[in-house]
């Protein structure tokens, strides 16, 4: 392993001044949170760090409180946290329950929200060293390869799928994510947070260098509004998502009012499935609507060799997510 | 739950008790000195460098840069560090045989050149901490010119083919000669006449690495012309014997010592090249040296489960009589031979026109070896797979078709005891059978379908030699030596059980002495499921010894002492013996997305007397986790363009956790055939071998549709409905 040089930062403006200054001088420089998924790419060399900037020593980005305007959740909340707040709980389900689907008690107690949001992408060629677009390179080794795992939508020329349960949840209920650089505070919305490999394949989101994610803010969410999220795994637990729904749904009675449905594990980034949500819109939940609205969710999709069995699970993820939103 | 029938059998003061292990709090309390906790004065850290392609020939390798690191202590290469490692490579893949190994044509060195694996090792280096030692490794200087790789077996026998060896892809047998394995029984042909219907279908299964927690690890210490190594092995006696043959030393000039370890699983038999490597750095250091692998490492540089290709054709008459069975098939081993490619299962059926030809294949694949019954669960879950079609093929019930064809004593071969049928029946009743299995299978209306499957085997638990001491003091306190390991089972309790049971005394008066050549006796080595039955033997009869002793002699007094020791011969008189099992499993398959639940699992295992229930009980439980993890999760995935292995790990491998574990019923009907000590058989092994059969059988059984590869993953259930 080589040797590295920790920062701990006291604040995040600290922490992206001091990120800048060690690019400055021509060091590789990584954020660390939690760290669980930092540390073995560093060792796997995945991950070329020189400085790691430490934000465990900031006090701030630790709460989730509530005001007139919605829920803030501060960036280094950790993922058990998160699935175990009170406020989270009762207004935001599908958020607990994403951050309760991922890896395992002993991750989620260190890994934060914004660690997770921001993790890179779980590929297997990109986390076994292939010089692929992710490394910085400009090759997609899926394409021709294992791509059993890969993107069904908004592929290409990176055929990565987004690794985060909480980032489609965070979309589902129009999050906004609010961004820290040396240059001052930005906030950005969670859908535009993220972008696509056409934008930019080397990066999963539009986080400038040396700027960090510190928290979100979900505005209120109306006491019509239930939510879950549904994620399809290969087995029960420490591995990322197949397939995840996360939606959210405003309802009077069993007619949906408003509808937020976005996809895990299919995309390179959260992927909304707008047609699905027009066509949920005024309609009453059932087995028939919910059928139909899994069959909707395949409109543009568009598999690779090796990964068409996700057409089915996505239908029916997207069925029983929507079952599971029925009034009792 | 756990059940144990006794029907008949003496009951006994000390086995047939729930007995915690021995070690149980050394091992709780962070007490137990696992290999990588020792230290040394002065010792080096060492590390390898690996090959990054699957077949290439290195053109020159320049380690001056390495060398000149402060720090750095020693590097060897391929080029000034020949150490033939005998067991890496074998004529036939047969082990613990001399003049094999001395006529082994492809010949295996610690560090090669070519490269033949992703994970091929090439050089070492030895310095003052880790962390220098990998920092040197990236300072090492390699050119290679790479060379075309082939990953699956057919594809490596096609004409054409990428060679491994300049001989050709076809592994020699134990001869030299480059021919597949044949088995020939009866008259094939003659059986496919008969017939009233034939059936044929191709199944195959993936490489599956062992998975032991503890990675590859060795200590090597030399004092003047002895080598003391701290090594985890499943058999000190013949790790010992290989690592003095491979260094050109007497076995007496070896010490293995390895008192605990994580877990084997047939992953640490013999000795590694872990082993040769750390003892050439350490003797060109004149210190210590402490190499460790690698989780990566580990799951590519030394070996798992062959990956196969069986195709099958079965004859069978209207009335239910398997008249002919033929199996063609394809075992991967990789670059080196390092076992033997087997795939069992027909010889657990009575037909008597049987025809069997294994190829075993060189690939640029990482190496194949021994897992856990190396032979059984892949050749069961194909010979099985085929049989339950063709049963249901016929219109027969599954259990029925096996009592009419499986293999029975007969006056030629007789077994010592025969308890297969009785195993059989016995599970279908426990588990239901007739309620749980559909009768035309994916008969369950909507997207959420059950289904029941079983399998069934029988499993050598033959006796052999191995041998034992037994000590006494004047304050009646017994001291055993034997030369077993404990890989998980729980060898030294099972050791000290046997021996209090046959001395007369409570366990508590008898203390296990284990895990060290220059301490104990020969040792058969924990392989092959004997350590209980053959040491076993060993250490009743030195018991028996030392009781005669002291019934002539009178308990010794003062500083005196009596000693037995035993190397018994045993022989099962010409018959043959096996222990028995069957496992019936329920699953729930939601269609939709593939994903297979399993709602009840049954096992019945004979495996003659159970020394200890708890280890026994556990020993079945996690073997059936590992068969189900090869049924339904586990592959060693590799990219077709380069070659290079993707789902090395537990997390991409995508094992069993904790959460996908069903409860698994066991259930032991008891015997003693009057061989083995106390009437113990083998128990190890039996888990794994019948797990993938009975998972695939019931998943078939439930969606109506065969599954022909392992693992079955959900793109293949899906795509099966589709």
């Amino acid at each position: 392993m080589k040797a590295l040089t920790n920062v701990n930062a006291t604040s995040f403006a600290e922490a992206a001044s001091a990120a800048q200054s060690a690019r400055q001088q021509g060091q590789a420089v990584a954020f660390s949170a939690g760290g669980t998924d930092l540390l073995q790419q560093i060792k796997d060399g995945t991950d070329n760090a020189d400085v790691i900037i430490n934000l465990r020593t900031i006090g701030d980005g630790r709460s989730i409180g509530s005001d007139g305007a919605g829920i803030a959740i501060g960036g280094l909340v950790t993922l058990t946290e998160l699935s175990q707040d009170p406020l989270v709980l009762s207004g935001l389900s599908a958020l607990a329950q994403a951050a309760d689907s991922v890896g395992t008690p002993q991750i989620r107690n260190v890994a934060t929200l914004a660690g997770n949001v921001t993790q890179r992408p779980w590929c297997w060629y990109y986390r076994n060293g292939f010089n692929c677009f992710k490394a910085g390179g400009n090759e997609c080794f899926s394409v021709n390869g294992e791509n059993g795992q890969h993107a069904i939508f908004g592929g290409g020329p990176s055929y990565i799928v987004h690794p985060s349960d909480v980032a489609p949840a965070l979309v589902a209920f129009d999050a906004v994510f609010q961004v820290t650089g040396p240059n001052g505070d930005r906030e950005v919305s969670a859908e535009d947070f993220f972008v696509l490999p056409i934008t930019n394949p080397e990066r999963e989101n539009s986080l400038t260098e040396n700027e960090l994610l510190t928290g979100v803010r979900i505005p209120t969410v109306s006491s019509s509004t239930v939510s879950t999220y549904h994620k399809i795994m290969d087995r029960e637990a420490w591995t990322h998502a197949e397939v995840g729904v996360a939606a959210v749904i405003q309802r009077d009675g069993n007619q949906v009012q408003n509808a937020k449905v976005v996809l895990a594990g299919v995309a390179p980034i959260p992927w909304r499935v707008q047609a699905v949500e027009e066509f949920l819109a005024g309609q009453q939940i059932g087995e028939a609507v919910a059928r139909e609205a899994g069959e909707i969710g395949l409109q543009g999709a568009q598999p690779l060799s090796n990964n068409a069995h996700k057409l089915p699970m996505i239908s029916a993820a997207i069925e029983r997510a929507i079952l599971n939103l029925a009034a009792g | 739950m756990s059940e144990f029938t006794r029907e008949g059998l003496e009951p006994l003061a000390t086995l047939g008790n729930d007995t915690p292990r021995i070690d149980a709090i050394e091992r709780v309390t962070g007490q137990a000195k696992y290999t990588r906790d020792w230290k040394l004065p002065g010792m080096l850290y060492a590390r390898v460098l690996r090959s990054p392609h699957p077949h290439a020939r290195i053109v020159s390798i320049d380690t001056s840069a390495a060398e000149a690191l402060p720090g750095v202590r020693s590097v060897i290469t391929y080029e000034n560090a020949q150490v033939v490692w005998g067991a890496g490579s074998v004529n036939g893949g047969r082990q613990y045989n001399d003049p094999t190994k001395d006529a082994t044509i492809h010949r295996r060195y610690i560090f090669n050149n070519p490269v033949r694996f992703v994970g091929d090792s090439i050089a070492a280096v030895a310095a003052t901490d880790r962390h220098i030692a990998e920092e040197a490794l990236t300072l090492i200087a390699v050119e290679y010119e790479q060379l075309p790789f082939v990953l699956e077996p057919e594809q490596a026998l096609e004409e054409g083919a990428p060679q491994v060896y300049a001989e050709g892809n076809l592994c020699p047998d134990f001869r030299g000669e480059f021919a597949p394995m044949i088995s020939n029984i009866g008259d094939v042909e003659a059986g496919f006449a008969e017939a009233d219907q034939i059936f044929e279908e191709r199944y195959e299964t993936g490489f599956i690495h062992n998975a032991q927690m503890e990675p590859r690890c060795s200590l090597a210490h030399w004092q003047g012309d002895k080598l003391v190594l701290y090594t985890p092995s499943q058999g000190i006696s013949n790790c010992r014997h290989d690592t003095a043959r491979d260094l050109g030393l007497q076995d007496h000039q070896v010490q293995i010592i390895s008192k605990y370890m994580g877990g084997g699983f047939g992953n640490k038999n013999q000795n590694q090249d872990a082993d040769l490597i750390a003892a050439t750095l350490s003797r060109r250091a004149g210190v210590p040296v402490m190499l460790e692998y690698s989780r990566r490492e580990d799951w590519l540089g030394v070996h798992g489960r062959w990956p196969t290709v069986q195709y099958y054709r079965v004859g069978v008459k209207d009335d239910g009589e398997v008249t002919a069975m033929e199996m063609r098939a394809y075992s991967g081993m990789g670059p080196y031979r390092k076992n033997s490619g087997g795939i069992s299962g027909m010889d657990a059926y009575g037909c008597p026109n049987r025809y069997r030809e294994i190829h075993p294949v060189y690939t640029n694949r990482t190496t194949s070896g021994n897992f856990r019954a190396p032979s059984e669960p892949h050749g069961h879950y194909g010979v099985e797979n085929m049989m339950d079609e063709v049963a249901y093929q016929i219109g027969m019930d599954p259990v029925e078709f096996t009592l009419m064809n499986m293999r029975r004593p007969t006056e030629q071969q007789q077994f010592t005891n025969y308890s297969l049928e009785e195993v059989i029946r016995n599970g279908a009743e426990r588990f239901n059978w007739q309620a749980r299995r559909r009768v035309t299978p994916g008969s369950d209306e909507g997207p959420i379908k059950r289904g029941a499957g079983f399998s069934f085997m029988m499993f050598r638990a033959g006796v052999g030699t191995s041998s034992a001491i037994v000590r006494v003091n004047a304050n009646e306190e017994y001291t055993l030596y034997v030369g077993v390991t404990d890989i998980g089972p729980g060898a030294k309790t099972t050791m000290g059980m046997i021996a209090a049971e046959a001395l007369e005394v409570p366990l508590s008066q008898v203390e296990v002495v284990w895990g060290d050549t220059d301490r104990c006796p020969y040792s058969v080595g924990e392989s092959g499921s004997r350590t209980t039955i053959m040491t076993g033997i060993a250490v009743v009869e030195a018991a028996e010894d030392l009781k005669r002793q002291i019934a002539d002699r009178g308990m010794p007094t003062g500083s005196d002492v009596l000693i037995a020791s035993a190397t018994p011969t045993p022989t099962t008189d010409g018959m043959t013996r096996q222990c028995f099992g069957a496992h019936f499993v329920e699953v729930e398959v939601d269609t939709r997305i593939g994903a297979t639940r399993i709602l009840k699992y049954t096992t019945v295992h004979e495996s003659g007397r159970i020394i200890n229930p708890s280890t026994a009980r556990d020993q079945i439980r996690g073997a059936t986790i590992q068969g189900i993890g090869q049924a339904l999760h586990e592959d060693l995935l590799y990219d077709p363009q380069s070659g290079q292995p993707l789902t090395p790990g537990y997390y991409r491998a995508r094992h069993l956790t904790h959460k996908d574990i069903p409860d698994i019923d066991v259930h032991f009907i008891e015997v003693d055939d009057g061989y083995g000590p106390f009437g113990a058989k083998t128990a190890g092994e039996s888990g794994i071998i019948l797990a993938p059969a009975a998972v695939a059988n019931a998943v078939a059984n439930a969606i109506g549709k065969r599954m022909t590869s392992l693992p079955i993953t959900r793109d293949k259930i899906l795509g099966a409905m589709a």
